[in-house]
């Protein structure tokens, strides 16, 4: 399965915030989408999921355009999104908030999905009974990870998911998302964490207002003076 | 399920207990406190998915109104099944209006609805407008303890969709809905079909209940049949009893008819000043409504 946005336009209102934002997403590989805040990585996050209706520009699923599609649609074709902010279900139980994310599969799809992500989380199978509210700021991050992943998606968007977290934390979480590129699923990764995410992706793009003004395999772009001193203060 | 059990089996027999001369009250009371229950059930139906409905009272006149008028032609059982698909129809049409609203919006507009409802009721000449309309009983009187059973039929069919509908995948749909509708439509949930999904049940069983209100009281008007206080018991039940739940809004419903009557009964005049009192005491102390407390009591994590 491959993902492919190209010069797509969107905003809100009558502020546009995408001035033509192209990218590529394939199977099995990490993808960052790096940039400062108000950059644009949620709202194309948002148009690829069909929160929001784009201006312009195309998003095509394995050559097949996305338009029109409602995000249900999309969310059953293999498309996941993690949404910025987590968005857990504070007073449902882990287990609760997972099955959540399945709400469309049949029953048995929806136990095999519960085991596979427990199996990819042990630890959100520890506290499977616990309410989401009170985990921790990591565990809540990869229940909302999880979530996503019940609805057994293809390729998998994570929005900021190093936000509020301790750097250390932060590796952990990032470092999940290598797993499940090693089960075989694209992931695109939008953060505002440079340093962390060229660690852990395989290419990287660089947006600024709207737009990519950068893109390379990450090792490149880690090494690329431009990026150092931008984002990386080196 | 096995306290809905035990209440569906001490209404059936309650018609055979020695009440003397309390008997028809009783069963009265008892009849009209399974309509309210059951209209409340179908409020919290439709509620699991987020919406806060004021039309609830529109669709139980809805549904009396088209019962009474069908019935002299079709029958009893026929009437009332007309009635829960008019009611039904009405929230198809709103809903395609206003599914899309969230919260206080859609409150309003569902408020404008059932005034429209009341007013077109109030006009049209085949429903005897403000003066109006006499019904006839359910299957000619011929079983006086028809409107009875059929009230205890029309609770248990709300009973049983409820529990279902909570047993069912629509209940995951309905409380990602609720929570955050955002991420359900990226987790998948097609969100407006589930709610409009929601809010056809919710309304046709609205106006089951409605029709056999209306052969119970043999007489509709539209102050009566749409009247605001019916929308708003219809929310107070299963707010006092516990939200997004079977047991909340039928015990609610059984219980607060019965404080009502009650209270009635005891003080006459002035009763529903202390029936406020009650209820927003309830509100104060018991958020969660009966339900939540109770098992807050027994330890247990209200799920």
């Amino acid at each position: 399965m491959k993902l492919t946005v190209s010069d797509l336009t969107a905003g809100y209102a009558k502020a546009q915030v995408l001035f033509g934002m192209s990218l590529e997403l394939g199977q099995g590989e990490l993808v960052a989408v790096l940039g400062a805040n108000g950059a644009g990585k949620t709202t194309t996050l948002r148009a690829i999921s069909g929160l929001i209706r784009p201006w312009g520009g195309e998003i095509r699923l394995d050559g097949q355009s996305l338009a029109g599609l409602s995000a249900a649609r999309r969310a059953a074709l293999g498309l996941g999104h993690v949404p910025e902010g987590r968005q857990l279900f504070p007073l449902m139980s882990v287990e609760e908030n997972l099955l959540l994310g399945a709400a469309f599969l049949a029953w048995e799809r929806r136990q095999e999905s519960l085991e596979f992500t427990y199996a990819l989380f042990p630890r959100l199978s520890e506290r499977r009974g616990q309410l989401a509210g009170t985990l921790s700021g990591g565990e809540q991050q990869m229940l909302a990870i999880g979530r996503a992943l019940m609805g057994r998606p293809r390729i998998l968007m994570v929005d900021e998911p190093s936000l509020g977290l301790s750097p250390k934390l932060a590796e952990e979480v990032l470092a999940t998302l290598a797993r499940i590129k090693a089960e075989g699923m694209g992931v695109l990764l939008v953060e505002q964490n440079v340093a962390l995410s060229l660690e852990v992706a395989d290419r990287a793009y660089v947006v600024e207002h709207g737009k990519v003004v950068l893109a390379g395999p990450a090792q490149e772009l880690a090494q690329d003076e431009r990026v150092q001193k931008a984002y990386l203060a080196l | 399920m096995i306290l809905a059990g035990v209440l569906l089996l001490f209404a059936l027999i309650l018609p055979a207990l020695p009440l003397g001369s309390w008997q028809p009250f009783a069963l009265d009371t008892a009849q009209f406190a399974f309509l309210l229950s059951g209209l409340a059930l179908s409020w919290d139906l439709l509620a699991r998915t987020g919406q806060l409905s004021l039309a609830h009272g529109a669709f139980f006149g809805l549904g009396a109104y088209t019962a009474a008028l069908a019935a002299p032609a079709l029958g009893t059982l026929p009437a009332l099944l007309a009635g829960g698909v008019v009611a039904a129809a009405g929230s198809f049409l709103l809903g395609l209006a206003t599914l899309r609203l969230h919260g206080m919006y859609f409150a309003i507009a569902t408020l404008a609805f059932s005034e429209v409802m009341r007013t077109f009721v109030l006009k049209a000449g085949f429903t005897g407008g403000s003066i109006g309309m006499i019904v006839a009983p359910p299957f000619d009187g011929r079983f006086p303890l028809g409107g009875y059973y059929l009230a205890v039929t029309v609770l248990g069919l709300c009973v049983l969709t409820s529990y279902l509908v909570s047993r069912s995948r629509l209940s995951y749909a309905m409380a990602a809905i609720r929570q955050g509708e955002a991420v359900a439509r990226v987790l998948g949930v097609p969100v407006v079909r589930v709610k409009l999904v929601a809010f056809l049940l919710s309304s046709a069983l609205a106006g089951l209940a409605g029709g056999v209100y209306g052969m119970k009281t043999l007489f509709l008007s539209p102050y009566d049949a749409f009247s605001l206080g019916r929308a708003v018991e219809a929310l107070v039940i299963p707010i006092f009893g516990g939200l997004y739940t079977t047991t909340g809004p039928l015990v609610g419903g059984l219980l607060l008819v019965g404080l009502e009557t009650w209270l009635r009964l005891r003080i006459g005049e002035g009763y529903l000043v202390v029936y406020g009192v009650l209820l927003i005491l309830a509100i104060l102390f018991l958020p969660r409504g009966l339900v939540g407390w109770f098992s807050r009591r027994r330890g247990g994590r209200h799920a």
